[in-house]
């Protein structure tokens, strides 16, 4: 059975729509900037792709949004973006939802926290943590569209958005759902802004995912919502669907908590198994959406498992590292990177990554910089990879339909 | 194409293995120790107890030099995996692309979360330890095990609350059923900490003293005041059923399937007051498999003694299996505490035939509920068991085991 | 014992609590012994742990991968780091 994308929504640094992130990536410019939702005082590092407020319209549906987490509304807000754009109102029986995140309302379980050891003003109030478990997004999302089909949340780190979307193609494909609106959302928090500084993984300044002088990565924040469904009823009721997911692969490095495998064995074993899931070879991949964090080790690993996919056509295969622009939104990076692919294959091109400096050479990879590149006609097939700390790793094949 | 349970293993209060986790379920005489209200998150009266790990007889399984850097619930997922390989008589292969791991947390790192939050406001973000970050995400476990058994498949762990088991389960099975796995970890876990039970109290979900100061989660009671705040780890192997008999295994339980549905019309932090879609989800699930309500010998169920959330379950069950006759309906959080990892012992335990003793705390029916626990007569012979579990915020899942060979 | 004793038992029982090395005692560390890699099979979530239990007990920053590499190879690797943090870094403070 086919399954194809009909819909797809998106929160990122860039704004609160589709438009907003495909405009941002097209720029080449980056999102990342100082944030406002905490205070970054005794950070080592002081930056990340913060999601800015939305426009007067978009701020009276958020109005309506009562007492649900940051992380709640960036997937709620996606996901009607989604629906609208598939044309379905969503919801009944035959409806899943399938969410992947890595903290869900953990800035607000942070301010209550802040309340109950005394260092931030105010009482410890309930309501502080009515959204904060892990699959608060996934429920606010079933709940806002009316879904009464399963409603499991993800979460593996910063593979929670691409397992969430597998789990919902196997869901699809074997018929347990009609439709499924699948993804990931997260929001900025204390909690990972200092562990990952305390990792000693944070760039000081904007992430530059492969090349020579990275320093580590860049925190962001946002959400991406995408439907599925099978072609055959996407063409039945007259949808024009927008991509295919055409494969979905998973490992674990098993190596080590926080280092990915030095030759990348885990990523490859990823990608090999969604490629054969899409009944497809290295050979067929047209161009590469990577995980790209800018850290050292990340972008190292990653390009060395490419080039045992992708053999000789290595520097040959444009490469986009959307991280530069929205930074590392962790349990929705999967999912966002997923919509960049989506408007990236309906537009025929593959997105800069940002960053100023040039290619890390010794990656033997061909980094697309500063300019949309247009695909041939003939292209067709992406690949999209996320590895996640304890060396789990997911990849997705979105194959536009010809 | 079946699925079977081919190695078990346990980690709960009380109980380090199958065999110990037999004897509490038996004996169903639950021994809460006093949680650490020192830090001062509680609030005054409240909930006192819980049902806590004796991590001093970890070291059977896990060294202190490998566990050194894990969470608890790491290890509890460790040990209760380590104990389902030795179970399945299985080697531990350097190097296993076959075999996947799924986990299921309701909390995921409570523990880890709490103690990092603390380091960032009281004694500022540069004190973070770098090594507790490691654990905070809310796949460490699954990640642990996989590391601990060479597991190198799919890694996955799912998370929607008292349902997050179920998930587990239905993410494990579709693995075996597509083919992507040969073998399949697939468990529950979860770490209580001070912080998360204060919580837990004041959102009124733990059980209260009575006038003898004793907390006691009283399922389908009249006199319910809420459940057993409790951490632990419960862990299956999964294989398909002609790879077990291939290698000499020995089949301990059979998973037929697993499913949820949710309900949008619940309250974002209750049950709700009608099953609605929950149960046309539980329904159809059961004609997929080709059961009517007479055809399930046992219900193992996630009441644990809190009014809303018992009344909810048992309306469900009532209205998907009827009203009258129905089987003897298990309620085992009640003796081990509410983690998921519970509900899948007991249930792999009652599709395997074992002892369970009367239902701790319920004497007086609560009307509402309509539904009366099993009382620890002896059962008969089960063939089906149907495992189900309730989560506030709308969603219900359900899975259905079957007897093995044993 | 002499003040460089002194330091390393210190830091010896710096190393045990702050990377949780339950059942090991200062005398089961030698001072010349690599930390990482074959020795104590430290790695390098160990060395940042390290770092910040360093930072904390000596009030000091500690920056750059090559230094962490350098400083932690050894116990007595690491009582000369700290001494010579003591000559500049603190005396400034």
């Amino acid at each position: 059975m086919k399954v194809v994308i009909t819909g797809v929504g998106a929160v990122s640094g860039f704004g609160w729509g589709v438009e907003e992130l495909c405009r941002g990536l097209e720029s080449g410019a980056t999102s990342i900037r100082t944030p406002s939702v905490f205070d970054v005082e005794g950070q080592r590092t002081t930056l990340a792709a913060e999601v800015g407020p939305p426009d007067a319209d978009a701020q009276m549906e958020i109005d309506h949004l009562r007492n649900l987490s940051r992380a709640d509304i960036f997937a709620v807000i996606a996901a009607r973006e989604a629906l609208v754009r598939a044309g379905l109102e969503g919801g009944g029986p035959r409806t899943g939802v399938f969410c992947g995140g890595s903290t869900a309302g953990m800035a607000e379980c942070e301010d209550f926290v802040g309340r109950i050891v005394g260092v931030r003003p105010g009482k410890p109030m309930l309501k502080l943590l009515a959204s904060q478990q892990l699959n608060g997004p996934g429920d606010a999302v079933a709940r806002d569209i009316g879904a009464c089909g399963p409603v499991v949340g993800f979460s593996s780190a910063c593979a929670s958005g691409a397992m969430a979307l597998g789990a919902a193609l196997q869901a699809v494909r074997s018929g347990e759902v009609d439709v499924a609106l699948a993804g990931g959302a997260d929001s900025l928090c204390l909690l990972t802004y200092s562990g990952f500084n305390a990792l000693r993984s944070v760039d000081p300044g904007a992430c530059q995912p492969f090349r020579k002088d990275r320093q580590g990565l860049s925190l962001g924040e946002g959400a991406g919502m995408l439907v599925l469904e099978s072609l055959d009823q996407a063409v039945a009721r007259g949808a024009e669907p927008l991509a295919e997911l055409a494969g979905y692969g998973a490992s674990c490095d098993a190596h080590h908590m926080t280092a990915p495998h030095p030759e990348g064995d885990g990523a490859l074993a990823a990608m090999q198994a969604a490629l054969k899931d899409a009944g497809l070879e290295g050979i067929d991949i047209d161009a590469v959406n990577a995980h790209g964090t800018g850290t050292a080790h990340n972008d190292q690993s990653e390009s060395c498992a490419l080039r045992r996919l992708l053999g000789d056509r290595s520097p040959e295969v444009p490469l986009t590292a959307p991280k530069g622009a929205l930074g590392h939104v962790l349990g929705a990076a999967g999912a966002l990177e997923a919509v960049a692919s989506v408007v990236a294959l309906e537009r025929g091109a593959v997105f800069p990554t940002a960053g100023s400096a040039p290619a890390d050479s010794d990656l033997h990879i061909d980094l697309v910089l500063e300019n949309p590149r247009q695909l041939p006609p003939t292209s067709q097939t992406w690949i999209s990879t996320n590895f996640a700390f304890g060396g789990a790793n997911a990849a997705l094949v979105v194959r536009r339909l010809v | 194409m079946k699925i079977s349970i081919s190695g078990l293993g346990v980690v709960t209060s009380g109980a380090w293995g199958w065999d110990e986790a037999e004897r509490i379920f038996s004996a169903a005489d639950p021994k809460p120790v006093n949680i650490d209200r020192s830090a001062g998150y509680h609030r005054e009266g409240g909930a006192r107890k819980a049902m806590l790990v004796d991590s001093a007889r970890m070291g059977d399984w896990l060294k202190p030099m490998a566990a050194r850097r894990m969470s608890p619930a790491s290890r509890f997922a460790v040990c209760a995996s380590l104990m389902a390989y030795r179970d399945a008589g299985l080697e531990i292969l350097p190097y296993d692309g076959t075999t996947a791991v799924v986990m299921g947390t309701t909390y995921g790192a409570a523990f880890v979360t709490e103690k990092i939050l603390r380091q960032v406001f009281l004694e500022g973000p540069e004190s973070v330890s770098p090594a507790l970050f490691t654990e905070s995400v809310a796949n460490a476990p699954a990640a642990q095990v996989a590391l601990a058994v060479g597991a190198r498949g799919a890694n996955n762990t799912v998370t929607q609350r008292q349902v997050s088991v179920i998930a587990a389960l239905k993410q494990a099975d579709a693995l075996l059923r597509s083919g992507v796995a040969d073998r399949v970890l697939v468990g529950a876990v979860d770490e209580m900490s001070p912080l998360l039970h204060a919580i837990l109290d004041r959102f009124a979900a733990l059980a209260q003293p009575d006038d003898d100061g004793v907390e006691t989660g009283r399922p389908f009671d009249a006199r319910g005041s809420g459940w057993l705040g409790a951490e632990g780890a419960a862990v299956v192997l999964l294989e398909r059923e002609d790879d077990v008999r291939n290698r000499g295994g020995l089949v301990r339980a059979r998973l037929f399937g697993a499913g949820s549905a949710f309900d949008p019309g619940a309250p974002r932090s209750g049950w709700g007051k009608s099953p609605g879609p929950r149960a046309e989800g539980l329904g159809a699930f059961l004609v997929d498999h080709g059961l009517s309500p007479g055809n399930v010998d046992r219900v193992v169920c996630s009441a644990g003694g809190l009014p809303e959330a018992d009344r909810l379950e048992a309306k469900l069950i009532r209205e998907v299996l009827g009203e009258r006759g129905l089987p003897p309906v298990l309620a085992p959080m009640a003796t081990a505490g509410s983690h998921g990892g519970v509900l899948l012992a007991a249930s792999v335990l009652a599709a395997a035939g074992a002892t369970f003793g009367p239902t701790p705390g319920f004497a007086v029916p609560d009307r509402e509920a309509g539904i009366v626990p099993h009382d620890g007569r002896p059962m008969p012979g089960p063939e089906t068991v149907l495992l189900t579990a309730c989560a506030p915020g709308g969603s219900a899942g359900w899975a259905l085991l079957g007897r093995g060979d044993v | 014992m002499t003040q460089q004793e002194n330091l390393r038992e210190r830091l010896k029982r710096l190393i045990i609590e702050s990377l949780n090395l339950e059942g090991m005692t200062p005398e089961m560390i030698e001072d010349e012994a690599p930390l990482f890699g074959e020795g104590l099979g430290l790695d390098s979530v160990d060395a940042l742990e390290l770092v910040v239990a360093l930072e904390k007990e000596f009030s000091c920053r500690i920056e750059g991968e090559e230094t962490t590499r350098e400083a932690f190879a050894s116990v007595s690797a690491m009582a000369s780091f700290v001494d010579s943090l003591n000559g500049s870094t603190l005396s400034q403070a």
